[in-house]
Parts: structure tokens; C-alpha cells; sequence
């Protein structure tokens, strides 16, 4: 599936090189026929833009979007390890399957990285791609959101690929993602998720996530509430309202 | 029938069940365990650290799998410590922990980053121009310089490849050298001891291009001065393993368990063997757990407090009754038996004036050599006035008689008087300064007048001056005190109930603690120093040494610990834990670092003076001088501005300058070598005339501006960086949260040596490159990021002041990305400038002027009086009364080959330190055949290579006496020569050892004991400060040769520091002027202390933006306010708050907790401005740091030079930045902005460094 590659390659740092060969992806797109023309017309803005602009401001529009916002990294284990101890084994295990296929990481890059993800995707028979895919469909389809929050032309790149991902993930799946940060203020629930105390379960089944990094932090922080019957300040007066400069006043700021 | 046949012999049938049934034996498949044992299976495992600025200092064994690194652990095989004594390990707290993930993080720079707009002017100008001639024709074209320095910090980052980048950094650099001079390259690196060769790369590229390396320790404000004016070092403190010998342990604002973790143990355990502890701090801290007794001072007090446990300790164990033990240790260990002249001032006040020295005595007491520098005391059984051994005209122009002997120079010994009484002529009132009867605001002051009499007996000796009035520092310390010595007058306490000062009943309305356990603790610290010869410690930390008096607040302390014969006991002493992380093979490191090897001397600066000046916070002083100076001031020319005393200091060779001067120094040496003179008589000459000019007089001239700043391995505007506005809006030039307005005419006329232009400069820097593996702060604002290899990917070396190991960073996994390591960094830039400059440069001679340097025979340079060139007094005489004036060759086209190659100087000058100097011969030899040499023509063929980072490790570890036997042998007999005393045998046991970069990596080694150290690495004590000083004899590198309790220099008796007193903060005046300016926003305001700390989930000061930190914090920055303070200001926990005052503002969450003190908050140190800060509602501008309601205030004291302990030194003396007399404004936000929108290019009020 060439269209994987063409992805991929529209998911790298934008060069002079790739400038010039959106022609060509343009065509390979049409006549591999793997997308309809509705992704294909999805896809237009972004091929138009790198073509036309200048180089630098979509080099520096990259950088914004992936290097400096760490939830819409490249890096797929970036989004359901973070930090946790697991990234190291989970990128041994993708680095196993690629040399299982007798590939070799070439760039200075991280078996996790998406363009490179895709390239792999692209060596293997459309059924076994479409499989690959389905894997991390739940990332992608969250950075899709993500970018159409921030009306990123680059997000119906991931809105293909869960597209063409033979499964389409479940919604437990969701459960594992990292919380959108705090970088997009405009969302609040994402925002509130971060201080939201979890419920503490027991029984089977919760010692998975009883290990997380979220739900330690909840249980630290329930520790520290006073217990039941010490003084604590009363609420003073209306909390703080929060509010954020909106592009869409219809989705506009709820006062708590 | 027999079953012989049916039973079986050899083979047994599998049984299903056993023990009864109970167990059973099954055949089922077991593949599932692999999952277990693949997750904890790994490749290799390889030993590193992390290289943050922390003491720590920890091994740790780095698992890596498949080539990724995948977990770490802490190492386990530390050498053993001796029977009785609790081994080291672990080492390693959880932040520690978290650092493998850092690797991979989203938040990593993965590849040289430029700003957009700089690149494409570089490529534009490059297409047609060679690399020099582009740069030059984009920074002097105000256009084009505008178009990228006025959008740092606003992102517009775009990839770049190394090549190119090195190049555009290199053309710089030779531009600037070219154009402006060697010295307007800066580069800005702390704590070297935490990954050495990482700092010396750097420093090494800069010091072969004669650009300026500037300190840290005194600009972070944890360099104690009270340490080099006591003891000529400038921290030397006990390894923490001898917490473990001590019975009486005082943590006095230093918060062991959070910031010192991995040695918290120490303290858990020495409590097991019966040690009180004892926890001064304002706050309920993680240490005041440990205490037998918290005392909750008031924050900003502790002097008072200090004074008054003196006190008590004086009147019961030196006055009451004496203790032979205290009284042996201070006669001969401390300046309390010299003899000090008294002077009546022009209000007829007797004051204590400077040492007594044998130049004021008849025939100079037969001494020829450095008589004005020989101090005087009383021989008891004789009552002569004799000169005795060891002081610092005894260290330098002779031999043998530098030691702490019980002698006086003739050879016979002596006996010291302590206290004139009983041997007196008379008794005098001398006159003591107060300064505890200043008003301020938040702090309580008493009504006892300024200048106190108090009566001790005196002498009369007959000077050379005619007859004069001398008493002994043991009379005039005591008599400080306030203490009763029946001798009659006033101003003494008559008893520990008597308000008089320093009394407990004095302290206890000042500091808040109950006066009888000001008096409880006093007396169970000294008893217990009595019973066991000086095993009582105080652990102290930054928290009292940030404050702009700390040298009273340390001062008070110390006289505690000196009084009691503590310092250079085992399991006594001074801990200041504090940022120095010594680097212990100090003397093998320098030449590599500094280029010694090809050039001397390096260009330093005192970090607090430069930025104080080149980001202009001058301009915004509100101190006076008046504010500051003593009510006993000698008639002096005490006016002018701060500044101003900082450029007489400069002038007057105490503290260095850069830049220099107005002229380029390789002009400098072009001229006077068209005038036919030598370099320094024609700067001696120039200055004089007003030819040439100092810099420091005119800091806003372009003609003076740093032009290029490195900033490596650190975050100096997102930690660091005091007065970080002042930063962004002078050195910067970009958006800034500069509240309030410069002081505009006022400062005009106040100023007097320093030109006062109408507008100050914004944006002096051409060019900020930052290399840091993490998008820092300090990343985000500037010119070009380059990718540092993280401490998993590079080799390196590592120490620490609290344990006595050496031990490796290694590189587990190649650098990722486009990273690399800061050594092949500054390697790749060494190489680029080799290529481009010869299109401007040459081989050059550089004119390098350096302060009169401390531990150099130079040290002795201004005795009595302080004496300016520029008024006429005296003429300029380089380094005499001015800088000293050196020519530097620099050969520019080459600097690449003499990066790469251990230079000439080792074999031809030698090495040393610390005044010490000894052959280097051998060890050059041994490094050529180790590393190799360098085959290829040129300079630098057939000299040891320093290829990679492992080249650079063996030669500091070869240089090093503390890592190699054979030197440490030669240093201590080096030492012989001065001392007069065998002491080669505390090394020559190790003679033959020679740790190597291998072994550190097999196992950590502990170091060898050289003299560069005052404490001994052996098999029967712990490492201890001073030490060697007590048990061998040795001098303290002061102008008494022990430690000095008085500072008889003329600028410390003017502003009241001669010996130590309370001081209360001082008053900085940035709320009202921002409480008038900034507009109500309809909340309550309350105003606080303003306190920073270091925290518990962030890697020291380096790094909290790492989500298990984020999340076991409150996940961004966070302030810190007691119940009492938030309920007036009508504030609950995790309300949006914001802080502010005239030197900007910053938005924070608020933890509301009863540990905090009323009238204070505290705000966690290095919270950055990149993780969830929204804007600010008073600045418009993201946020801001915790430094950005701060501004560096400088302290005239700190500025004394040529004046044996009080000379300059690289991160010795100087002037530090000082934060904690800071207030804030604290109030709820009504509106808080996260600044999501687009950028709009008309306005300042862009979404500003988080994006």
C-alpha cells in the first residue's frame, strides 16, 4: 500500500524535497485508488499548503504542533506509557517485529514513530497493514480529535488511517490514552480529568490500574484531604472563574 | 513369587501426587512466566548518574534492552566504610528514578533548532558572502537584527543541520572577536563537579577564544562569603557519613530528607546512637520531623538567633566557667588572641580599627618579609608583643614559618594571651554598631540606640604612629555579644533575662523562640562539644545564606561551632550543603577546562556584578547606600549608587571585568605594540590618561554589551535567572513583566561613577545558544537549541561534597535523535571556528586583564587603607591597585588543534592549586602513551590527544592529586615547602594508585587526600573540613593564618561588619510603587514573604516538567501560603493566585497548609513557565517564574579584594545574588487567561514561551 508511504511522508518534517514531490503523492493517492475521493478531498488542504507556503512557516508549524506539544507527539507510546516504565519494553517489542520482518531502523529515530510506523505499514499486504494499523487506531483516532481541535490540516491523516484500520478500536481502549494535557485549554473535561479524584476499586481487575501514574496521584491526593471532622477554610465567596479566549464563542467558557 | 524383576532400580515413575496428597505434580504449559522474565530481561547494564546540579551524586545501573534503555537502578557496590560506620549506599531517591523515560520524552530537543527568521537572513546573506561577512552584514543591519532578537521566546523554531549551525555560531563568534573583542563571548555553565568534562568542553572552546567564563555559585546565591572570610575557602564542608560521628546535630534551614535524600540516612541513623537533634526552620518542614526540638524561627532572623545561643554559650562556658578544651582550640586556632588598634572617630568614639601589624611596631619586630601583612598578639608568661607563625605574610616571599606551631617567628615558642584582663593598662568604652533598632515593615525592631558602648580592658602600645590603644579580638568578640564580664558599662546583659542585645530575652521578641529554648539549645550544643572535644554539627542550607545579610546569619553560626572547638573535628563542624558539589580532582580539571595548558590566565566573571549590570537591574536599584552603612563608619567617600561600588571595585583590581575595556583587547595589544610599550604599562598608562576606558563605567555603551551568550547545562532564565524580567527586557530585548520604571533622573544624579543614559539598551545580545536535551525555558527564548546528549548517552565524571567517591556518567545508548554530547559539541564548534576565521583572525595577541587572584602571592596586594587610582590618591599599578595586565596569544585558525591536544604549559610551567604548585612532567608522558598523540603536522604534533570525552576524563583524573598517588605526594610536599612540616605521609601510603576512567566505571573509587582539601580521606575518619587545618597544622588560608572572626578591611568596618551582628532584611521597596500602579482586580490583597525553596518533585533545579513529578505535585507551578494569610486574603487551596510587585508578577495555583509560617509563602524553586501557567493578569505576559518578582541587589562587602582572604576567586568571593528580602503582593485572580489564541503580530501580548 503506497498510500501508507505517502502518509508517511506527509507526516515527516516538511522539506523543499517533500514540497515537490506532492505532485506525485497527489497522483498515487488518485491512482492507487485506496482512498475515496471524500479523503482524498480531506487530505487536499494539507497537500495544497505544503506545496504552496513557504518553508519555513510550515517547518515552524510542524515544530508547534509535534515537537512542542507533547500530546499530539509522534510517538505513539508517548500517548499510553508516558513516562511509565512500560514505554522501554513496548518499543523493544515493535523493534522486534520489524526485525522479524528483516528491517533494520536506519533514521536516528524511535521504533514508535508514526511516519516510521507507516513506512512499515506500507512494505506489508494491504490485509496485514489494515491489521497493523488497527493496533494503535485508538491513538490515532485521538490525535485526530486533538488536531481538529486545533484545526490542523494534518488531522484527516488520522482520521484515514483508523479509517483503513481493519478493526476499529474499542472503546475500553480509550481508557489507556493520556489525557490530553493541559495544552489545549479550550478542554475542559480534559482539563478537570487531571485533578478528578478516581474512584479506589478492589477485587479483580484493579490491580492493573491501581499501579497507574493516575490513579497514585489520586490516592496521594486523597491522602492529604483532612479527615472527617477537622476544621478545614470554608469556601470563600464564588471560586475563580475561568475563562478562555474562544475562536468559536458558541463553544464558549462555562463559569464554575 | 519375588518382585525383583517388576521393581524397578535405576528409574523412579512420576508420582501425581505428594506429600500426602497435598501437593501435586502437573504438566501444563509454564509459557505464560516468560512474560515476567522477559520484562525484567536486559542486554546489559551500564553504570551512570544523573549530572543535575544536586549533591547527590548517586551511581546507578542504567538496563538497557534491545538498544533503549528501559529502567534504571541505584548501585549497590559502593567500597564498604570502615567497621561501625554505615556503608554509603543507597544512593538514589525517585526523582532519580524517573529519569529513564526522560530519554524518549516528546519533551526532548531532538534537533538543532534555529528561529526561523535568523536562518533565512543566515541563508540569504550566506548565498553570496562568506560565513563572517554574512553574519556581520545581518547584526548590523538593525533591521534584520530586530527581525529575529525581538521574537525570542515566541517560538518559530525551525530545524537546522549541524553543519550549518555550527557555522552560523562559529561566524558569530569570529565576528565578535574580530569586531567588538575576545571578551564580549559569554558563556554561562554551573556546578562542574556533577559532569566535568560536559562544563569543561565548553569552557575549554570559550578559553582558547579568550571569551568569559562566568560563575555560578556565588550568582545562585549558595557561595556563603562568610566562609572564605573566615576560613579562605570557599566551602569545605564534613561528607555526610560524618553526620554518623556527631552527638549534637542542628539543621538550621537546610531540609535534609527533601533535598539531600540519598543522605538522609546518616541522620536517620546517628539518631540510633543517641544524637539530639535539633531543626531551626521557620516552616514545618520534612526535616522538623526529625527534631527532638523544632524551633520555629522567624524567616529572616536567624542571626538573631545564632547571636543569642552565642551568648548564652560565651557567658556560661567561657565567662562563668572555662573549659580548658574551648579555650586551647580558640587561642590556636582562631584570631582571638590578635591584638586590634582602637581609634577615636569624629564623634569621639573608641572603635575597633584593623589588626595590628608588626609594620606598625618599632624596627618591625625584625621582620623584613611582608611585615604589613604579619598580625600581632600578647605572648601570656612573657607579655611581649610577638609575631606569631602563620599568617599570611609568612605564606608568601618565605618559608618554613607558614604553620599553626605554637611559635612566633624567631622560633620560640609562645604562649597566646586571649583576654587582656588581668593584664591590662586600662578600660575603655568601645563602640559597637546596631542595627536592630531599624524599622521594617514586617519585622520587629527594638529601641536600643546605634552604637552601643561596651567596656573591655585595653593596651597601650607604642606604634610607629606614636602610642596607640590596641584590645584583643577574645575582648572585643565577647564585649560584641553583649555578654557581662563584671568589667562594669552598659549595654551588657545581666542576665539571659535582661533585654539587652544579643540576650535569649533579646532574640525571643525578635525571632519568635522561646528564650529558654534559645538557652536549652546553647547549652546542650557546647556541653556536648565539652564532653566529646567538638562533635557537635551544624547542617546549614541556602534558606539562611539567601538573604541579603546571610553573612550574619552564617557568621553567627559559625562563631557557635568555632567558640566550641567544633570546626575540624570529626563529626563536627560547618555543613553547607549548598550548590558547590565540590569538584574533587579540582586541580587536574582546571587546565582542561580553562585552556591552562595553552594559556594563561582564563577570562572569569562574577556572575552577580555582569548580570546586575547588562540586564540593567542597576537601573531599577531602590537600596541606598545610607541603608546599608554602619552608624561607626570611618570617614569615608560613602556615596554613590550600589553600582558604583562595584565599579571601584573593579577598577581597583578586586573583581573582575567583563567585557574589559571599551576597546577591543586585541587593539589593545596592536597599540601598544605600535607605542613600543609593554601591555600593562601602556593599560596603566591609558586608564590614567582616559584613553582607554573600563567597561563597567558605561554598561548601556554598545561599545560595552556582551554580544554572544552560551548557556549550557543549565537554566539560567528559567532557574536561575534573578531579576528574570530585567533579563527579557535588557539583555533580551523582548517581550518583558517589568512593572516598575527605572529610576530616570533620580538615578542620574545618585549615580556617580557609572553613565547614566536616558534609555536603557533592550536586547544587547546578538546571539543566545542554549544546549540542553529538554525545551528549557532558557531554550525557548533563544537564538539557536542544540541537542545535548542526556546523561545516559555520554561519558563523564561525577563528585560531590558528600561522599568521598568519584564515579562515571557512561553512555548506555548512543545519543538519539540528532543529540550529541556537549564534548563533541563544542568539539564540532571548535572545528567550525578553525574553518571560518581565518577570514578575519589570525594568530593575535590578547591583552587579558584579571583581578589581583586570591591564594597567589599577588593576594597581598592593598594592606591598609583603600585607595583609588582614579581619585589621584595613588597611581594605577597593575595588579597592585588595579587589574593585572596580561598578554595571551591566541592562535585562532588553530583553536581546533589545540582543543584537541594537551597543550605546552603542563610540561613547561607545571601545575598546582591553591597557591601550591609542583612538575607535571610524568603525567604528560604517561598521557601521551594513554591517549596517544597527535601524528598530524602542525602545532600540536606529537602532544597527547584529547580526542573524545574519555581522553578529556584521563587527563584530569592523570593531573589530579586526589586520583593520582604520584601527584598527591608531590602536592603535599609542595605544601612542605610552605609549612615547614612533613606531610607527605598522608598521602604515600596511595603513592602508586592512579584511578583510570576504567575503574571508576567498574566501581566508584574513592578519592586520594591532597592538600587542595582541608579534610582526610583515610581509613580511620570521615572527611572533614579543616581538618588538616587543626590536625596537622596547617594555616587557614586567611590574613591571620587561622580563622578570622574579625574582618578588619576598611569596607567591612564601614558597613558594620567587622564582627557579626544582627541585621534585620532589608527594606526593598517594591510594593507600594506596584500597589499604587497595578489596578485592584476586586480581591484581597495580602503581603508576604517572598521564600524559595528547593522541592521535593522536581530534579533539583533542573527539571519538573516530568509527569510523575507534575502529577505527585499539583501539576504546575504552585504557591505556598499559610491558613491565616489565605483566610484574610479570602484565598482557598488551589485557587488561582497571583504574586507581585515592582519587578513583575507570577501566576500560580495556591496550597493553602498550616506547616507554613504566617507572613510568608514559598514558592518552590525552577517551577518553569512552560507547564500549565496561564497568563498574567497584571503583566498580560504568560505567568512568569519565581524569579520573576525578584532583582539582584549587590552588598559592597562582597566586593573587597587584594586583601589576602578577601580576593577574588571563580566562584570564591564575590558578589552573590541575594532573594529572599523580596515581599509580594498575594492576591486571588478574578479572570485566569490561558492565552490560547493566535499570536497577533501587532501586539506584545503574545502567547509567550509555553505553546
Amino acid at each position: 500500500m503506497k498510500t501508507l508511504k505517502a502518509l508517511s511522508a506527509l507526516l515527516a518534517y516538511p522539506s523543499p524535497e517533500l514540497q515537490q514531490a506532492i505532485p506525485d503523492i497527489r497522483d498515487l493517492l488518485a491512482s492507487e485508488g485506496v482512498l475515496d475521493t471524500r479523503a482524498r478531498n480531506a487530505l487536499a488542504p494539507l497537500l495544497e499548503r505544503l506545496a504552496s507556503t513557504d518553508i519555513y512557516e510550515a517547518q515552524e508549524a510542524y515544530i508547534l504542533l509535534f515537537d512542542r506539544s507533547r500530546s499530539l507527539s509522534l510517538h505513539l507510546f508517548e500517548h499510553v506509557h508516558g513516562e511509565s516504565r512500560d514505554r522501554g519494553q513496548a518499543m523493544v517489542d515493535l523493534l522486534t517485529l520489524y526485525e522479524e520482518a528483516g528491517f533494520t531502523i536506519a533514521a536516528n529515530e524511535l521504533p514508535d514513530f508514526v511516519p516510521l510506523f507507516l513506512e512499515y505499514c506500507a512494505t506489508r499486504p494491504s490485509a496485514e497493514a489494515c491489521g497493523l494499523l488497527s493496533q494503535p487506531a485508538h491513538i490515532f483516532v485521538s490525535l485526530a480529535e486533538r488536531l481538529q481541535k486545533r484545526e490542523s490540516d494534518y488531522a484527516p491523516i488520522f482520521s484515514i488511517l483508523v479509517a483503513l484500520a481493519s478493526e476499529k478500536p474499542q472503546a475500553e481502549a480509550f481508557e489507556a490514552i493520556l489525557p490530553d494535557g493541559e495544552e489545549d485549554p479550550n478542554d475542559l473535561e480534559a482539563l478537570d480529568a487531571i485533578w478528578e479524584e478516581e474512584e479506589v476499586l478492589f477485587g479483580p481487575g484493579a490491580a492493573n490500574e491501581d499501579c497507574g501514574v493516575d490513579s497514585l496521584a489520586a490516592k496521594l491526593r486523597q491522602a492529604r484531604r483532612p479527615a472527617p471532622g477537622l476544621e478545614t477554610p470554608q469556601m470563600l465567596g464564588p471560586r475563580t472563574e475561568i475563562v478562555h479566549r474562544q475562536r468559536n464563542p458558541s463553544a464558549g467558557p462555562t463559569a464554575r | 513369587m519375588s518382585h525383583f524383576l517388576d521393581r524397578l532400580s535405576y528409574l523412579r515413575e512420576k508420582v501425581q501426587t505428594f506429600s500426602d496428597g497435598h501437593g501435586i505434580t502437573t504438566n501444563e504449559n509454564r509459557a505464560w512466566e516468560d512474560s515476567y522474565r522477559k520484562r525484567w530481561q536486559h542486554d546489559k547494564v551500564v553504570r551512570s548518574t544523573h549530572g543535575v546540579n544536586c549533591t547527590g551524586s548517586c551511581s546507578w545501573k542504567v538496563y538497557v534492552k534491545g538498544g533503549i534503555v528501559t529502567w534504571e537502578t541505584q548501585q549497590t557496590d559502593y567500597p564498604r566504610t570502615r567497621p561501625d560506620l554505615p556503608n554509603h549506599e543507597p544512593r538514589g531517591c525517585s526523582r532519580g528514578a524517573s529519569y529513564s523515560w526522560y530519554l524518549y520524552s516528546a519533551n526532548r530537543v531532538k534537533y538543532p533548532l534555529v528561529r526561523s527568521r535568523l536562518v533565512k537572513l543566515w541563508r540569504e546573506a550566506r548565498a553570496t558572502m562568506t560565513p563572517v561577512a554574512a553574519w556581520k552584514s545581518i547584526v548590523e543591519d538593525p533591521q534584520k537584527r530586530d527581525a529575529y532578537t525581538k521574537k525570542r521566546g515566541l517560538g518559530g523554531f525551525v530545524r537546522a543541520g549541524w553543519e550549518e549551525v555550527n557555522e552560523m555560531i562559529a561566524s558569530a563568534n569570529a565576528y565578535t572577536v574580530k569586531t567588538h573583542g575576545p571578551d564580549r563571548v559569554i558563556g554561562f555553565s554551573p556546578i562542574p563537579a556533577m559532569s566535568m568534562v560536559s562544563y569543561a568542553a565548553g569552557s575549554r572552546y570559550l578559553s582558547l577564544m579568550g571569551g568569559v567564563c562566568m560563575s555560578f555559585y556565588d550568582w545562585y546565591c549558595d557561595l556563603p562569603p562568610s566562609s572564605p572570610q573566615t576560613w579562605g575557602e570557599q566551602t569545605d564542608v564534613p561528607e555526610s557519613a560524618d553526620w554518623y560521628n556527631s552527638g549534637f546535630l542542628i539543621l538550621w534551614g537546610s531540609n535534609v530528607p527533601q533535598t539531600r535524600t540519598p543522605d538522609a540516612h546518616f541522620y536517620t541513623e546517628v539518631r540510633y546512637r543517641g544524637a539530639k537533634s535539633v531543626v531551626i526552620c521557620p516552616d514545618y518542614s520534612e526535616a522538623s520531623k526529625f527534631a527532638d526540638l523544632w524551633v520555629s524561627v522567624k524567616q529572616g532572623t536567624d542571626a538573631a538567633l545564632g547571636m543569642a545561643m552565642g551568648h548564652v554559650i560565651l557567658k556560661e562556658f567561657h565567662v562563668d566557667r572555662q573549659v580548658d578544651y574551648f579555650t586551647d582550640y580558640v587561642k590556636r586556632y582562631t584570631d582571638m588572641p590578635m591584638l586590634v588598634r582602637l581609634v577615636r572617630d569624629d564623634k569621639g568614639n573608641l572603635i575597633p580599627e584593623r589588626f595590628l601589624r608588626a609594620s606598625d611596631m618599632d624596627k618591625k619586630l625584625g621582620e623584613k618579609n611582608n611585615p604589613e601583612w604579619k598580625t600581632l598578639a600578647i605572648d601570656a608568661p612573657t607579655g611581649e608583643i610577638v609575631v606569631p607563625n602563620g599568617s599570611v605574610g609568612f605564606r608568601w616571599g618565605e618559608t618554613g614559618k607558614w604553620n599553626l606551631d605554637a611559635k612566633r617567628a624567631d622560633g620560640k615558642a609562645v604562649d597566646l594571651r586571649l583576654s587582656l584582663a588581668g593584664a591590662e593598662d586600662g578600660f575603655e568604652d568601645v563602640a559597637f554598631p546596631y542595627f536592630g533598632n531599624l524599622q521594617h515593615e514586617h519585622f520587629t525592631s527594638t529601641e536600643h540606640d546605634s552604637v552601643l558602648a561596651r567596656r573591655i580592658p585595653v593596651k597601650k602600645v607604642q606604634t610607629a604612629e606614636g602610642e596607640m590603644l590596641v584590645a584583643t579580638v577574645y575582648d572585643l568578640f565577647l564585649a560584641n555579644y553583649g555578654v557581662d564580664r563584671g568589667f562594669g558599662g552598659d549595654n551588657v546583659a545581666k542576665s539571659f533575662d535582661d533585654d539587652a542585645p544579643y540576650s535569649p530575652a533579646w532574640a525571643e521578641k525578635i525571632t519568635g523562640v522561646p528564650r529558654d529554648q534559645i538557652i536549652t539549645v546553647a547549652r546542650e550544643f557546647a556541653l556536648n562539644a565539652e564532653k566529646t572535644n567538638g562533635r557537635s554539627m551544624i547542617i546549614i542550607g541556602a534558606a539562611m545564606n539567601h538573604w541579603y545579610h546571610m553573612d550574619m546569619n552564617y557568621r553567627s553560626a559559625i562563631n557557635m561551632l568555632v567558640m566550641c572547638g567544633c570546626v575540624g573535628q570529626s563529626g563536627g563542624g560547618w555543613s553547607h550543603y549548598v550548590g558547590q558539589e565540590k569538584l574533587r580532582p579540582q586541580s587536574g580539571w582546571l587546565p582542561l577546562a580553562f585552556g591552562l595548558d595553552w594559556g594563561r590566565p582564563p577570562r572569569q566573571q562574577n556572575s552577580t556584578s555582569f548580570f546586575y549590570a547588562h540586564t540593567d537591574q542597576w537601573r531599577y536599584e531602590t537600596m541606598e547606600v545610607k541603608d546599608i552603612l554602619s552608624p561607626t563608619a570611618p570617614a569615608g567617600p560613602w556615596d554613590g549608587a550600589i553600582i558604583d561600588y562595584n565599579i571601584r571595585a573593579e577598577r581597583m583590581g578586586w573583581l573582575p571585568s567583563a567585557p574589559q575595556l571599551e576597546t577591543n583587547p586585541l587593539e589593545v595589544a596592536r597599540a601598544a605594540e605600535a607605542a613600543g610599550m609593554e601591555a600593562k604599562d601602556y593599560v596603566a598608562k591609558g586608564l590614567k590618561d582616559g584613553d582607554l576606558k573600563l567597561s563597567c563605567e558605561d554598561p548601556d555603551n554598545p561599545k560595552n554589551w556582551p554580544r554572544n551568550l552560551f548557556v549550557w547545562r543549565s537554566n539560567l532564565l528559567g532557574s536561575s535567572g534573578k531579576g528574570h524580567e530585567y533579563f527579557l527586557k535588557h539583555l533580551l530585548g523582548t517581550s518583558h513583566g517589568v512593572l516598575g520604571k527605572d529610576l530616570g533622573p533620580e538615578g542620574k544624579t545618585r549615580a556617580k561613577d557609572v553613565v547614566w543614559h536616558e534609555k536603557a539598551p533592550e536586547g544587547k545580545l546578538d546571539l543566545l545558544v542554549t544546549l540542553d536535551f529538554r525545551m528549557s525555558t532558557t531554550a525557548v527564548y533563544s537564538d539557536i537549541v542544540l541537542p545535548t546528549a542526556t546523561w545516559y548517552e555520554k561519558n563523564d565524571l561525577n563528585t560531590s561534597d558528600m561522599h568521598p567517591f568519584i564515579h562515571p556518567l557512561t553512555a548506555a545508548v548512543d545519543p538519539i535523535w540528532e543529540s550529541r554530547s556537549d564534548w563533541d559539541i563544542y568539539k564540532g564548534l571548535a572545528r567550525a571556528f578553525s574553518d571560518v576565521a581565518p577570514e578575519v583572525l589570525g594568530v593575535e595577541k590578547d591583552v587579558v586583564l584579571t583581578p589581583i587572584l586570591h591564594d597567589t602571592p599577588g593576594e597581598i596586594a592593598q594592606p591598609f587603607d583603600v585607595k583609588d587610582w582614579k581619585t589621584g590618591d595613588i597611581e594605577p599599578i597593575p595588579g597592585k591597585t588595579m587589574p593585572q595586565v596580561t598578554v595571551v596569544e591566541r592562535d585562532y585558525p588553530n583553536l581546533y588543534k589545540r582543543f584537541t591536544a594537551l597543550g605546552p604549559l603542563m610540561e613547561k610551567i607545571g601545575n598546582g592549586g591553591k597557591g601550591m604548585a609542583w612538575n607535571t612532567e610524568h603525567e604528560v608522558e604517561l598521557l601521551r602513551e594513554l591517549n596517544g598523540t597527535v601524528t598530524e603536522e602542525g602545532p600540536t604534533k606529537g602532544m597527547a590527544k584529547i580526542e573524545t570525552a574519555i581522553d578529556a576524563c584521563e587527563v584530569l583524573l592523570m593531573l589530579a592529586p586526589e586520583t593520582n598517588g604520584e601527584v598527591a605526594v608531590k602536592a603535599w610536599e609542595s605544601l612542605a615547602k610552605f609549612t615547614g612540616r612533613e606531610h607527605a605521609h598522608l598521602a604515600l601510603p596511595k603513592e602508586d594508585e592512579k584511578i583510570r576512567f576504567r575503574d571508576v566505571v567498574a566501581q566508584p573509587r574513592k578519592i586520594i587526600s591532597s592538600p587542595i582539601w582541608s579534610g582526610l580521606e583515610s581509613e580511620k575518619v570521615c572527611y572533614n573540613a579543616g581538618y588538616t587545618n587543626v590536625h596537622e597544622f596547617i594555616p587557614w588560608r586567611t590574613l591571620t593564618g587561622r580563622q578570622q572572626l574579625y574582618q578588619d578591611h576598611l569596607w567591612m568596618r564601614a558597613f558594620g561588619e567587622g564582627l557579626c551582628v544582627y541585621r534585620p532584611p532589608v527594606d526593598l521597596r517594591t510594593i507600594k510603587p506596584a500597589q499604587g500602579s497595578v489596578g485592584s482586580n476586586g480581591e484581597k490583597e495580602v503581603v508576604l514573604n517572598f521564600i524559595t525553596p528547593h522541592q521535593k518533585w522536581g530534579i533539583h533545579s533542573t527539571y519538573t516538567d516530568n509527569l510523575l513529578m507534575l502529577t505527585l505535585s499539583r501539576g504546575g507551578p504552585c504557591v505556598w501560603i499559610s491558613e491565616r494569610d489565605a483566610r484574610q486574603a479570602g484565598i482557598v487551596d488551589n485557587d488561582w493566585i497571583e504574586l507581585y510587585n515592582v519587578n513583575g508578577a507570577i501566576s500560580a495555583r495556591a496550597v493553602v497548609s498550616q506547616r507554613v509560617k504566617e507572613g510568608m509563602c514559598m514558592m518552590y524553586h525552577a517551577q518553569e513557565k512552560i507547564v500549565n501557567t496561564p497568563g498574567s493578569e497584571i503583566t498580560g505576559q504568560r505567568g512568569g517564574i519565581h524569579n520573576s518578582v525578584t532583582r539582584a541587589i549587590l552588598k559592597p562587602t562582597h566586593m573587597i579584594g587584594g586583601y589576602a582572604q578577601l580576593s577574588y576567586g571563580f566562584n570564591y568571593y564575590g558578589t552573590v545574588g541575594a532573594n529572599r528580602d523580596e515581599f509580594v503582593v498575594v492576591r486571588k485572580m478574578a479572570r485566569v487567561d490561558w492565552m490560547d489564541d493566535e499570536a497577533d503580530p501587532q501586539s506584545n501580548q503574545a502567547p509567550q514561551a509555553a505553546e
